[in-house]
């Protein structure tokens, strides 16, 4: 990551995602720390790894701009929900934040969005918006 | 500490990639280029294997004058049985999810992690419909391998 923001690029990702990667193992840390106190103790440090690279700048949490979006957030939701054949209010936040958040800086920047990934669901979910988004998939950051 | 140990030991396994740390522990701060001339590894190898043992902080990497140069990162392996049973016998996200939801619920996450890897599903759908949280999914797949086959 240090690398990567060495070479000029940021690191982003939507509130969503840094709620899922700190508040959400923070939580099951806790849910678990009295049976499995060893496994509690190894998430919560990897918590604050996470938190370090936020609170050094290495990792940015971008805000996305829900008025401005809200199409784009609806459709994806929309689209997601589907795909599983079920209602919209059970689509997590995160992916329909972070294709939409590839779109936002896209449309600021108008340079093409570096998307690091393993899920290839959200990349399939992904495809109806190309026309949108120019960007590239890297394997890792 | 145990991923960290066991990624180090899949990387050791490779002799190309420990002759690679080798290398760049005697003559430090050398582009992929130089490596692949050096050793004779043709050049996208060397990025792939220059990518994963980043990945696994074996070698870091600096830019000077727009070029990556690669160095030897800083690790030690120790390994005896006892740090191998103590490493590998941890309880993990796994025994946690199964513990909470059985052997029904071991079946369910292989049709799910199914889906996911066709890419049918996304981790954050996966996570919905096992009901549990995006973090406790990738630390699934993760642990189970299921995302790296």
């Amino acid at each position: 990551m240090r690398r990567k923001r060495d070479e000029g690029y940021e690191v982003l990702i939507p509130r969503a995602i840094a709620n899922e990667l700190l508040d959400e193992p923070r939580k099951y840390a806790e849910e678990i720390k009295v049976a499995s106190p060893a496994l509690a103790s190894k998430i919560l440090n990897s918590v604050e790894t996470v938190n370090t690279a936020i609170k050094q700048g290495l990792i940015k949490v971008e805000t996305v701009n829900y008025r401005k979006y809200s199409e784009i957030i609806d459709n994806v939701r929309k689209h997601l929900s589907q795909l599983e054949a079920k209602p919209e209010h059970t689509v997590k936040k995160g992916d329909p934040e972070l294709i939409t958040l590839m779109i936002q800086l896209y449309d600021k920047s108008r340079e093409k969005v570096l998307f690091s990934t393993k899920d290839k669901g959200l990349l399939k979910a992904l495809k109806p918006f190309e026309k949108r988004v120019e960007f590239e998939v890297l394997e890792s950051i | 500490m145990a991923e960290r140990t066991i990624s180090i030991l899949k990387s050791i396994g490779n002799p190309n990639k420990a002759r690679m740390i080798a290398h760049l522990a005697k003559h430090r701060g050398e582009s992929a280029e130089d490596l692949s001339r050096h050793l004779g590894y043709p050049l996208p190898t060397v990025y792939k294997y220059l990518r994963e043992l980043e990945a696994a902080r074996m070698v870091e990497c600096e830019v000077k004058d727009r070029t990556q140069l690669y160095y030897p990162g800083n690790f030690e392996l120790v390994v005896s049985p006892e740090k191998l049973m103590e490493m590998l016998e941890g309880e993990g996200v796994v025994d946690v999810y199964k513990a909470r939801f059985g052997d029904e619920g071991m079946e369910h996450l292989k049709e799910v992690f199914e889906k996911v890897k066709a890419g049918n599903m996304t981790f954050r759908q996966a996570a919905s419909t096992l009901g549990i949280t995006y973090y406790e999914l990738v630390s699934l797949l993760d642990e189970t391998g299921a995302v790296n086959e």
